[in-house]
């Protein structure tokens, strides 16, 4: 009897995993689950960032929570650790045949502390001596390109992005002055994400 | 067919990154230190330059310069001011040349004073110290501490920064470079941070100021407090300077003469 219980409460937990995988708004509703994963290479955010990334609004909004780094053989200093919340919106989407493309504007917004940068003010300065030179933001336009894969197994689709981007305190600085040029303060990221 | 495709966007990206033509196709961080090669050693290239343009004669004219952090606009209006003026021979600027410390400031100042057509030398500030301004400045100038001489005149640049450095200053370093004042007919000091100012407590303080009296230092030179200064703050021979910062286009110049040295306040129109 215990045998045959044990095996309908497997048949249970299999048929229901298999109705959560199949709708994946349930699972998002009931879960954390990601939709995706994404790779970055560069854009002020890591040397590589990777981090795990969410659909909202009907695909109108890819936010992501990533994880940055910066080896010294780059950075030139320390290593660099970095948290970002990114968010990206397609501006349309183009379907071409199998794929879509999508132009994409957006920000980020970083937190880095350890090269001299800090949180809370070091108790030896003056009481508001300094802000916060903890957090940057990025902002960024691009182009995504998606494609959905004909026979998934785990990796659904897949999207191969590039874009071009600067940090907030540049554009202060090109926005004040007409000596600093636009093509001082930019520079390109690209990146994948992975659908599952 | 999603091969050719792919091909396309990638030669799409090729053409935006040409158009665009960045200074620098990938960054990873506002904090990296990664100076290229044209930048560095610009103190050692500067000094070079100084040393080709010594005469004989006992009076010429410095510009002093401080706290340019991003007030780039005015950094410009200053470097053409002094390059139509011809007594001004040479630059030094008193710190602050970065705000946050970030590289991309560092290079934004270098190529602005591209267009200087004089010499110009920097003693760092304590912004210049954040982030990962410490490993940039020693990397695109050099050493913290320095000096050179010019028409028998010693100029000293000393690093008396504190909090941002976590370092205490090198008073060893400058009491040494100031032992041969004699030799000299002028010596003229400067640090970005005036002893009497913030960052340096009262045994700093002491310091400084017995170092400069006791070695004939006729001129202490300050940024850092962002207003201008001339005087005699302590009952001893030595006057101090603390030049504004060019949040108005504002900057100094010191005529040195074979005993004596005279200052004037230059106020460009915004």
């Amino acid at each position: 009897m215990k045998k045959i219980n044990i095996h309908i409460l497997l048949a249970i937990l299999a048929f229901s995993y298999n109705v959560f995988a199949r709708d994946t708004s349930l699972i998002k509703t009931k879960n954390w689950y990601p939709d995706y994963t994404k790779i970055q290479f560069a854009g002020n955010i890591g040397f590589l960032s990777i981090g795990l990334g969410y659909q909202f609004f009907n695909n109108r909004l890819y936010s992501e929570i990533l994880y940055g780094y910066v080896p010294v053989s780059i950075s030139r200093a320390q290593k660099i650790h970095i948290i970002t919340i990114k968010n990206t919106f397609p501006i349309i989407n183009k379907n071409i045949k199998e794929i879509i493309i999508s132009p994409i504007t957006g920000f980020t917004a970083s937190f880095e502390t350890g090269n001299n940068s800090f949180l809370k003010l070091p108790d030896k300065y003056p009481k508001g001596y300094l802000i916060t030179n903890a957090f940057h933001l990025t902002l960024f336009l691009g182009a995504k390109v998606h494609k959905n894969f004909i026979y998934p197994k785990i990796i659904k689709g897949a999207d191969l992005y590039f874009e071009l981007g600067t940090v907030e305190s540049y554009v202060l600085y090109a926005f004040l002055s007409k000596e600093v040029r636009i093509n001082q303060i930019l520079s390109s990221a690209i990146g994948i994400n992975l659908y599952y | 067919m999603i091969l050719q495709k792919t091909i396309k966007i990638i030669e799409l990206i090729g053409i935006i990154i040409f158009f665009v033509g960045c200074n620098k196709i990938f960054e990873f961080s506002p904090y990296e230190a990664n100076v290229k090669e044209e930048y560095k050693n610009t103190t050692k290239k500067n000094i070079e330059l100084i040393n080709n343009i010594q005469t004989n004669i006992d009076t010429f004219s410095f510009a002093f310069v401080t706290d340019t952090h991003y007030h780039y606009n005015n950094l410009e209006a200053i470097i053409n001011d002094i390059n139509k003026r011809n007594d001004i021979l040479f630059v030094i600027f008193g710190g602050d040349i970065a705000h946050q410390g970030l590289l991309k400031e560092y290079q934004i100042f270098y190529n602005i004073m591209i267009n200087l057509d004089k010499p110009y030398l920097t003693v760092i500030g304590n912004h210049d110290y954040m982030s990962n301004g410490e490993v940039i400045y020693k990397q695109m100038f050099g050493n913290y501490n320095y000096l050179f001489e010019f028409n028998q005149n010693k100029f000293i640049l000393f690093d008396d920064v504190v909090w941002e450095s976590n370092k205490y200053p090198d008073f060893d370093w400058l009491s040494m470079q100031l032992s041969d004042n004699n030799k000299f007919k002028q010596v003229f000091v400067i640090a970005h941070i005036s002893p009497f100012s913030d960052q340096l407590d009262s045994n700093m303080e002491q310091t400084y100021k017995t170092l400069m009296s006791d070695n004939n230092v006729q001129l202490s030179m300050h940024g850092h407090a962002h207003i201008y200064s001339f005087r005699k703050v302590y009952k001893d021979s030595v006057s101090y300077l603390t030049a504004p910062s060019i949040k108005k286009p504002t900057y100094c110049i010191i005529t040195v003469y074979s005993k004596s040295f005279s200052i004037e306040l230059v106020k460009l129109k915004s």
